[in-house]
């Protein structure tokens, strides 16, 4: 997309202010706290396409997101970061963290957060504690001590940029945008600082849009390579909204008020129902169905990382349920290799072919 | 509770049941007496313990067949803090038992291609897919689990417990508590130990509610002086490994733990425990080992592959290899001396944060080393287990430190816990032979 900075842009810009960079793993995590202790977070979602390192610490059969990021780090690919984030959001995830400050011991330093599974007050009181001992350790990273206000500063920052990324999906018929360049604008807040992409969302040029063919929903963590969107519009369909980890399953709460670890607390953890917490998976039938009808999607394509347990769970319930509401899903695995192969389109080109004859009918 | 069901769980278990078990029980001990085994067997008779615990399991799971109705029924992970469970009378059933069950018998594989034909893939853990698919088909080989009233789903084990019991909640449409235990990175930290108290508070009214009972502190303490008792006797015995020859194998003791996980804080427990206890000490009063010619001794990380106990307990016993002792096993001792009677629920919180696959693979190494040590190790097996990434992730540094470091040999051998299709026998014997010469060598 034109006009939008890179994240080597970003994260020189970043260097050259003497400021410090955050290397932040998926999914949930902070970025109000880690901005107020003077770190810009850059999120690697693998990255795809990564040459693996001479020396493997993990297992094949492990998810490509963690090998991917690991084998990017012994290449050098985050030597310019000064800290690498690494919450915890799934077993996989886990043994990444713990790989890293047990065995790998970079030069950066390593810093994890626990995510409690449900949303109840003891889950609550426990965050607030785990996001005040990071707050701790941050502090001991950069010396800076943030004042309440900064704090609260950090926080409106996030949520003003977070209320502009709802508003983007609010209005999506209205920007005259492509799906990959609306989804490039969505995943630059992966390395965007706040008040940047507020700039971005606002200079978005406005015009009525209409989308060509089927509308789909794309499911789950990363939507990678982003060719993928041109080849979903070369095939005659459209991605009316998302349920991806790296998209709407990020639209946190705003205009929260109160004390900020709490207001963060509740930010993390007030997430819409999505398969690594807790939440039952009749709950998040009935969220997608409510979103797709909303959005007038006629089904979706779950594009799954490989190996990736939490979303593989959710597939059987997820398809009866939706398909009970009308909503046919497809189902397809990616080794994270920056590859679309012949096969997988030709599998998503029978999908959308179904799709507009039904539609058709 | 209908008096048809209690009419049914009064005659088939309570009378016939118990009875047809005790005698099942003494023909078994009878036949183990008389029992000669082949001289070239390089293994020695079978504990006759083994019998006192497949009798104790038979009858756990006699009892769930027909304790619908009867008993509230919890269906929980291996993990969870049951003892609160317990001290309301609930029957509480193991799912991953379950499976490792159907896995010993060699069938988890069929149930798993029933879960897969339902949609669930392969490459989840080969537990969930095992019972998810003996729900479906409703194939078991206890006869029948009894459907739970409450499931109670503890994450100190891996998360995958919880993405499962989230099925399992969405198959029974009951009541789901999940019992969230912060990851050990590194020390426990106070507000962790917080946490998982203030949710062991909130799951007794939950649990009170399901049962109808008022939960008893003074039975609760007794419920949790028994799992202590339990698990110091369990210690006591995964330490008799430590004698040269060693009366005991780590593949004996994956049979051996189903009551430590499934029957904590039962006086049964005890009593079988303290019975395989005397048996050991006997044995090694004897100087009789588990491995009659035992040459080599190795030290086995991660779960077992099941569906091959029996081979490669012959295989390696064969070489004169015993596998005296196991990560595996040793975390249901490890908790013994934390658990509290007094202060019950805050000895527990901490307890059950520190399972060992709650704790960072580094914390896990520089056990395996005191392991290496205390046993007298010569090399270690890491079963690197395809279902299992909370307790593989971390094994390639580990087998690299044991080898370069500790100078031992260490194999990973690649496999699966219940799936015998994600594991090549050829290459697994090939394997398992090169590591017999290299620590021949």
């Amino acid at each position: 997309m034109q006009g939008l900075p890179s994240r080597k842009e970003i994260i020189q810009r970043v260097k050259d202010k003497g400021e410090h960079i955050a290397a932040v793993m998926p999914i949930f995590y902070p970025r109000e706290l880690l901005r107020a202790y003077g770190f810009q977070p850059i999120e690697v979602w693998g990255p795809p396409n990564i040459i693996a390192s001479e020396h493997q610490h993990f297992q094949s059969y492990a998810c490509p997101i963690v090998r991917n990021a690991t084998s990017f780090l012994l290449n050098g690919g985050l030597d310019q970061t000064d800290l690498i984030f690494v919450p915890h959001t799934c077993d996989s995830l886990q043994g990444m963290g713990a790989v890293l400050l047990d065995f790998i011991k970079p030069e950066q330093a390593v810093l994890t957060l626990y995510h409690p599974r449900s949303q109840r007050e003891s889950d609550l009181v426990f965050l607030v504690a785990e996001l005040k001992r990071l707050a701790e350790e941050l502090s001991k990273l950069s010396g800076n001590q943030p004042s309440f206000d900064e704090l609260t500063g950090a926080i409106n920052r996030e949520e003003m940029a977070d209320k502009a990324l709802k508003s983007l999906y609010d209005n999506r018929p209205q920007l005259a945008l492509s799906d990959r360049e609306f989804y490039q604008l969505v995943r630059s807040r992966e390395y965007l600082p706040a008040e940047d992409f507020i700039l971005q969302f606002e200079q978005l040029p406005k015009s009525e849009h209409q989308p060509e063919g089927v509308g789909i929903c794309i499911s789950g963590i990363v939507c990678e390579p982003m060719s993928l969107f041109d080849e979903i519009n070369a095939l005659g369909a459209h991605v009316a909204w998302d349920d991806l980890a790296c998209g709407s399953r990020r639209l946190y709460q705003t205009d929260t008020e109160g004390d900020p670890f709490e207001r963060m607390a509740r930010r993390l953890l007030m997430t819409v129902p999505e398969p690594t917490k807790g939440n039952s998976i009749t709950e998040r039938v009935d969220y997608l169905y409510r979103q797709m009808a909303r959005q007038n999607v006629h089904g979706v394509l779950v594009y799954d990382v490989k190996f990736c347990e939490p979303e593989l769970f959710d597939i059987p319930h997820l398809k009866k349920g939706l398909s009970d509401q009308g909503i046919p899903l497809l189902h397809i695995e990616h080794e994270l290799d920056g590859q679309l192969s012949e096969q997988m389109l030709t599998r998503i080109g029978a999908f959308v072919e179904m799709l507009q004859s039904e539609v058709t009918a | 509770m209908s008096l048809v069901d209690k009419a049914k769980y009064l005659i088939n278990y309570e009378l016939i049941g118990k009875q047809f078990l005790k005698f099942q029980g003494w023909q078994d001990h009878r036949k183990l007496k008389n029992y000669r085994p082949s001289p070239d067997s390089p293994l020695a008779p079978p504990l006759h313990s083994l019998v006192n615990a497949k009798n104790l399991l038979s009858g756990h799971y006699l009892q769930g067949r027909y304790a619908n109705g009867v008993k509230k029924v919890a269906w929980v992970t291996s993990g969870a803090p049951t003892e609160i469970l317990r001290t309301l009378d609930m029957l509480l059933i193991y799912p991953e038992n379950h499976a490792a069950i159907c896995g010993a018998k060699k069938v988890g594989h069929e149930f798993a291609q029933e879960a897969e034909n339902a949609g669930y893939s392969k490459d989840i853990c080969s537990y969930a897919r095992t019972d998810i698919g003996a729900l479906i088909s409703g194939k078991t080989p206890v006869g029948r689990l009894p459907k739970p009233d409450l499931l109670l789903c503890c994450t100190n084990i891996c998360q995958t417990v919880l993405y499962w019991y989230k099925q399992l909640a969405e198959y029974f449409k009951v009541p789901l508590y999940i019992i969230d235990t912060p990851f050990l990175y590194d020390e426990m930290q106070a507000h962790q130990i917080q946490y998982v108290r203030r949710q062991m508070e909130e799951l007794i009214p939950i649990a009170e509610q399901v049962t109808g009972r008022t939960f008893s502190y003074s039975k609760f303490q007794q419920v949790t002086r028994r799992a202590k008792q339990a698990t110091e006797l369990w210690l006591e015995i995964l330490n008799t490994g430590k004698h040269h020859p060693s009366p005991i194998t780590a593949f004996d003791e994956y049979i051996l733990m189903a009551p430590i996980v499934d029957m904590r804080g039962d006086e049964s427990t005890v009593v079988f425990y303290q019975s395989l206890l005397d048996e050991l000490n006997d044995r090694v009063k004897r100087g009789e080992g588990a491995v009659k010619h035992e040459k080599k001794r190795v030290l086995w990380d991660n779960l077992p592959i099941w569906f091959k106990i029996g081979n490669m307990s012959k295989m390696l016993g064969a070489k004169g290899v015993n596998v005296v002792a196991s990560t595996y096993t040793y975390a249901w001792g490890e908790i013994a001396p934390m658990l509290d009677e007094q202060r019950p629920l805050e000895s527990m919180s901490k307890a059950y944060l520190y399972p060992i696959l709650n704790r960072s693979p580094g914390q896990k190494m520089a056990a395996m080393q005191r392991m290496i040590k205390e046993f007298d190790i010569d090399g270690v097996l890491l079963h690197s287990d395809r279902s299992c990434k909370p307790y593989s992730l971390g094994q390639i540094d580990q087998r690299d430190e044991i080898t370069y470091k500790l100078g031992l040999p260490a194999l990973l051998l690649e496999a699966d816990h219940n799936d015998k299709r994600a594991y090549s026998e050829e290459q697994g014997q090939t394997r398992l032979e090169a590591f017999v010469e290299m620590m021949e060598s």
